[in-house]
């Protein structure tokens, strides 16, 4: 056995194939279940390296079962892992590495990465896209669905082709990699940055609701949600904020 | 009358891809509501209605994340269904989508998003099936037993396209729901007990058409 592991080179996978795996990796959650979560989609997206690196059709068979273990991480950066993975499994076909450090592999990096991915991109950045597009809705009128899907699929698209690419060409040093790229320090900018969005859109629709013909009215709103919050503190602040903005609403829409 | 069957075709169409594009495949985000709204306005014939359907919406959902098993309430579906009603129902009323007729859309319609949400919950428990199969193909020594994976796919497509259809057939006033387009199959109508179905709750037996079988039979 030994003697037939040194003796085969390690073999690239191909560009085509490469590929081929990442776009199935745009796929990864079609078949999401509580049990092994991303774990069918990973398995369907590292499939063409596999057959590829493995020629044999039962050692494929072998790999391709061991990827049907569990998985989950956040859906972009799940691309990092499964470029990793690929890097790893070359190694193990060549006989270099066991078979488990690929299951290592991404067990460890699956959680961290989903969190750092659910921070930056669901929590941060589609926020911030969503608030530009509505604060920007009166000027640009239907442009302000381009300003959405452009300004989340500019740095979507690419950091997803980044990862892939980065998690294949350093294996295990993706984690140094994306650790240096900004995605911790990023995601309290963007967050002020949807901060501020929100306020100037409150204040807007404020404005325009109220100040032109009746200023009693944006005062009641407000006032109801410093009296509600300061008499029924076990309201809490959202429920508050929203039965304000119904409040907001009725007065808008001239019940009375 | 062949109009009225078309557009419900093509809301339902809309709002199927877009709960594939929600979560199981791409998330580009064309599944927003903002997104959303204005494309199935344009498909209804208001895009500046849907613009004003979508704005809102989305920001009533901007904090809706699916964070690892978590499921958020399903903006989708309601952004679907309360287009493919509200638009036809302003082009009907010679208004256009107004903010009272868009308030009332919305009162009427947001439990669909915890409906939504239920719905995903259902299929994703339906998607152990396609686990189940993966691994038994796989025990049988078949390397591309991970293909069942675009499967998944199928259920959210063709459970979720059916409620912007009837929600544009129905706010025409010419037909019922039901009528060709079949209510959501046995499965569907006894896990979410909310269901539009379990209300009327026919035989069952007569409840499921056969163009729409569970996707791993």
């Amino acid at each position: 056995m030994e003697a037939t592991a040194a003796a085969r080179a390690v073999r690239r996978v191909s560009t085509g194939t490469l590929a081929r795996a990442f776009f199935r990796s745009l796929f990864l959650q079609a078949a999401w279940n509580p049990r092994g979560m991303q774990n069918v989609g990973f398995a369907d997206a590292i499939a063409p390296a596999l057959e590829e690196l493995y020629p044999d059709p039962a050692e494929r068979a072998k790999a391709a079962a061991r990827h049907l273990e569990f998985f989950n991480c956040h859906p972009y950066l799940a691309a990092a892992i499964l470029g990793g993975a690929i890097r790893l499994e070359e190694r193990v076909a060549a006989g270099e590495a066991p078979p488990e450090s690929v299951s290592r592999f991404k067990t460890t990096l699956g959680p961290p990465f989903a969190a750092l991915g659910d921070g930056f991109f669901w929590l941060a950045l589609r926020p911030v896209a969503a608030l530009a597009a509505a604060v920007t809705e009166p000027f640009l009128g239907l442009g302000c669905v381009l300003v959405f899907l452009g300004l989340y699929n500019a740095v979507h698209l690419p950091v997803r082709v980044w990862l892939f690419a980065t998690g294949y060409s350093r294996g295990e040093g993706v984690v140094d990699a994306v650790a240096r790229a900004h995605f911790a320090s990023g995601t309290p900018l963007l967050k002020a940055c949807g901060a501020l969005l929100a306020g100037a859109l409150v204040a807007r629709s404020l404005l325009e609701a109220g100040l032109p013909h009746r200023p009693f009215h944006v005062l009641l709103v407000a006032s109801t949600i410093v009296v509600a919050y300061a008499f029924l503190p076990g309201l809490g602040v959202t429920r508050v904020t929203y039965i304000a903005a119904l409040l907001g609403l009725a007065l808008g829409a001239r019940f009375f | 009358m062949l109009r009225l069957f078309g557009l419900a075709a093509l809301a339902a169409l809309a709002g199927g891809v877009a709960s594939v594009e929600r979560k199981g495949a791409l998330q580009l985000m064309l599944s927003r509501p903002i997104v959303l709204a204005p494309l199935m306005g344009w498909l209804l014939g208001d895009v500046e209605g849907g613009l004003m359907l979508g704005v809102p919406l989305e920001l009533l959902f901007l904090g809706g994340v699916n964070l690892g098993g978590s499921l958020p309430d399903n903006e989708t579906l309601l952004a679907a269904a309360l287009t493919s009603m509200v638009i036809p129902a302003g082009m009907a009323a010679g208004t256009g989508v107004d903010a009272p007729l868009a308030a009332l859309g919305l009162t009427l319609l947001f439990p669909l998003a915890l409906y939504g949400r239920r719905l995903e919950r259902a299929s994703e428990a339906r998607n152990q099936q396609l686990l189940d199969a993966a691994l038994a193909r796989a025990a049988q020594g078949d390397a591309a037993a991970a293909r069942v994976n675009l499967r998944g796919l199928l259920l959210p497509f063709s459970s979720r396209r059916f409620l912007p259809g009837c929600g544009a057939s129905a706010r025409q006033g010419h037909s019922r729901p039901s009528r060709g387009r079949g209510t959501p199959s046995g499965p569907w109508g006894r896990r979410a007990p909310c269901a539009p179905s379990a209300t009327s709750a026919p035989p069952p037996s007569r409840q499921s058409p056969p163009r729409r079988s569970s996707p791993s039979s």
